[in-house]
């Protein structure tokens, strides 16, 4: 069921001309700043690792949209009751929704590569092709379950979009995906180690480059985003039955 | 006389009330003043661990370019959601000019993007320790204002745009990605190609971040003063080519009887 779910939710997003074209085109703008940025700084044997990071950054921006407004979404369609009177968990049905988010995200990692390669002549050469093939699906599940409790708890606040728009830098930042989490204060090294996309980033760039073993990383992803997709689970349960209590499941 | 500043006073204001999406506090608040503040904080911390530049030249840069985000997404506000509200048929009706309408709906967005570049720049400077000189801040106020209504006329410009294409949003979105990498605020001009610099100069932002930079580095206002001439030139050129779109785009839309296709 989730991965019919997920295949399609995935289609109606690749369906839409506006998702596709934003996953493309902004994460390229984004690389093509990352690989400037980075020969600024005489770094051109990180450029690899500017371009997954920058396909990392659309893959995030790509949950964190559509999966916070992944109700929202369905509300405005239409679908939202349907969806819920389906007798399954309501986790079950909206899961599908986040996973294909993720999955569109995709988009953004293929086109920052293709781009880096064709243009830049960046050569794709990962340190662990495997890990590395391994390691980008994982990401991608665990962000996919990461945005399950992003959706429920979306779901809650009235101005969930004032979240969403002011979430992107910030964990772009923190997770690493570009600037070195060293780089950044002490503090902010709880909030990114409690984060299941700075080791998904960090799984994701280990595989890239051999700075580091990938699987830990990638187990500590996926276990974080088990526990996001656990308690999305139970808050999606009781935002479902405060909902139909209170006649509100249609109401924005 | 006095009915054209209420036209494009009073008809300013009460659009940007009616069109303006982002007016509810936590809206506002999150969107235009908390998130340009983590994108300047982005690119500070990336820039020092690249050793590319200080933070006085990240803080400046994205501050100047915070004011961008209001005014070019306000400013295509200004035309797409009068067709999306369904209200463009009435407001083109108006036996009034065209121009004044328009260019007078950029002044409140103008105004919301130096309140966003002015408290970015505030708090950056606060969080990383920036120190402007005291007689620079009448000249980067100014220069804070003339980029915010360049940006403003840009996004009009782009709004006209809208009259024609249907998807002015994902225009919108690659215009505002485009400002970060061409305008020179993240990346040192010198290590951009030769063709980026000269699209660069041609957007609005890139004067005025090079003009702000001189001030704040204590150059004067002397220093700073043809950056900021280039600036407002670009302010102008925006302004009558997106009035001259929007004749054209108008006049199109009325023989295709297309106005309010969505």
């Amino acid at each position: 069921m989730i991965a019919v779910g997920a295949l399609l939710h995935t289609k109606q997003l690749s369906r839409s001309p506006f998702e596709i074209a934003t996953a493309l085109i902004v994460p390229v703008v984004q690389a093509t700043l990352a690989v400037y940025l980075f020969r600024a700084g005489g770094e051109p044997g990180r450029l690899l690792e500017a371009a997954v990071g920058a396909g990392l950054m659309g893959v995030w921006s790509s949950v964190l949209f559509g999966s916070g407004g992944a109700i929202q979404n369905q509300r405005w369609q239409g679908t939202l009751e349907m969806i819920m009177l389906a007798p399954r968990p309501p986790a079950l049905v909206v899961l599908p929704i986040t996973l294909a988010t993720a999955l569109t995200g995709t988009y953004a990692m293929v086109a920052t590569l293709a781009w880096g390669r064709l243009l830049y002549g960046i050569p794709l050469t990962f340190a662990d092709p495997l890990a590395f093939a391994v390691a980008v699906p994982g990401c991608i599940i665990g962000l996919g379950m990461f945005g399950l409790l992003l959706a429920s708890t979306f779901v809650l606040l009235r101005n969930a979009n004032a979240l969403t728009n002011t979430l992107e830098y910030p964990i772009w930042l923190v997770s690493g995906m570009l600037v070195p989490i060293t780089a950044l204060p002490g503090w902010t090294g709880p909030i990114a180690a409690a984060l299941p996309t700075t080791w998904g980033a960090r799984a994701v760039r280990e595989a890239a480059t051999g700075s580091g073993p990938v699987w830990p990383s990638l187990g500590v992803c996926l276990a974080i985003s088990l526990a996001c997709l656990a308690l999305g689970a139970i808050m999606m349960t009781h935002v479902e039955r405060r909902a139909r209590a209170a006649a509100t499941l249609a109401l924005a | 006389m006095t009915a054209l500043f209420r036209l494009v006073g009073t008809g300013g204001v009460i659009a940007y009330r009616a069109l303006f999406n982002w007016t509810t506090p936590a809206m506002f608040v999150g969107t235009l003043l908390v998130g340009p503040l983590f994108q300047l904080l982005f690119f500070a911390y990336l820039g020092r661990q690249l050793g590319v530049a200080d933070d006085g030249f990240y803080i400046t840069g994205n501050a100047v370019l915070a004011a961008s985000l209001a005014c070019v997404f306000g400013g295509t506000m200004a035309v797409s959601n009068e067709r999306r509200f369904g209200t463009l048929g009435h407001v083109l009706l108006s036996p009034r000019s065209r121009t004044a309408v328009f260019l007078g709906r950029v002044l409140p967005y103008a105004a919301n993007g130096l309140l966003i570049a002015v408290t970015t720049m505030t708090a950056a400077a606060l969080l990383l320790g920036l120190r402007v000189p005291l007689d620079a801040l009448p000249g980067l106020l100014l220069t804070l204002a003339v980029a915010a209504l360049a940006c403003g006329f840009f996004g009009l410009t782009l709004g006209a745009i809208g009259l024609r294409f249907r998807d002015v949003w994902l225009v919108s979105n690659v215009s505002v990605a485009l400002l970060l990498l061409l305008t020179g605020v993240n990346v040192p001009a010198a290590g951009l190609p030769a063709w980026m610099r000269v699209t660069g100069e041609l957007l609005p932002i890139t004067h005025a971040a090079e003009a702000a930079r001189r001030l704040v580095a204590g150059d004067g206002f002397q220093a700073a003063a043809p950056q900021l001439a280039a600036e407002l030139a670009i302010a102008a050129a925006y302004a009558v080519l997106a009035a001259l779109l929007l004749k054209v785009f108008e006049a199109e839309s009325r023989r295709r009887a297309s106005l309010d296709t969505l």
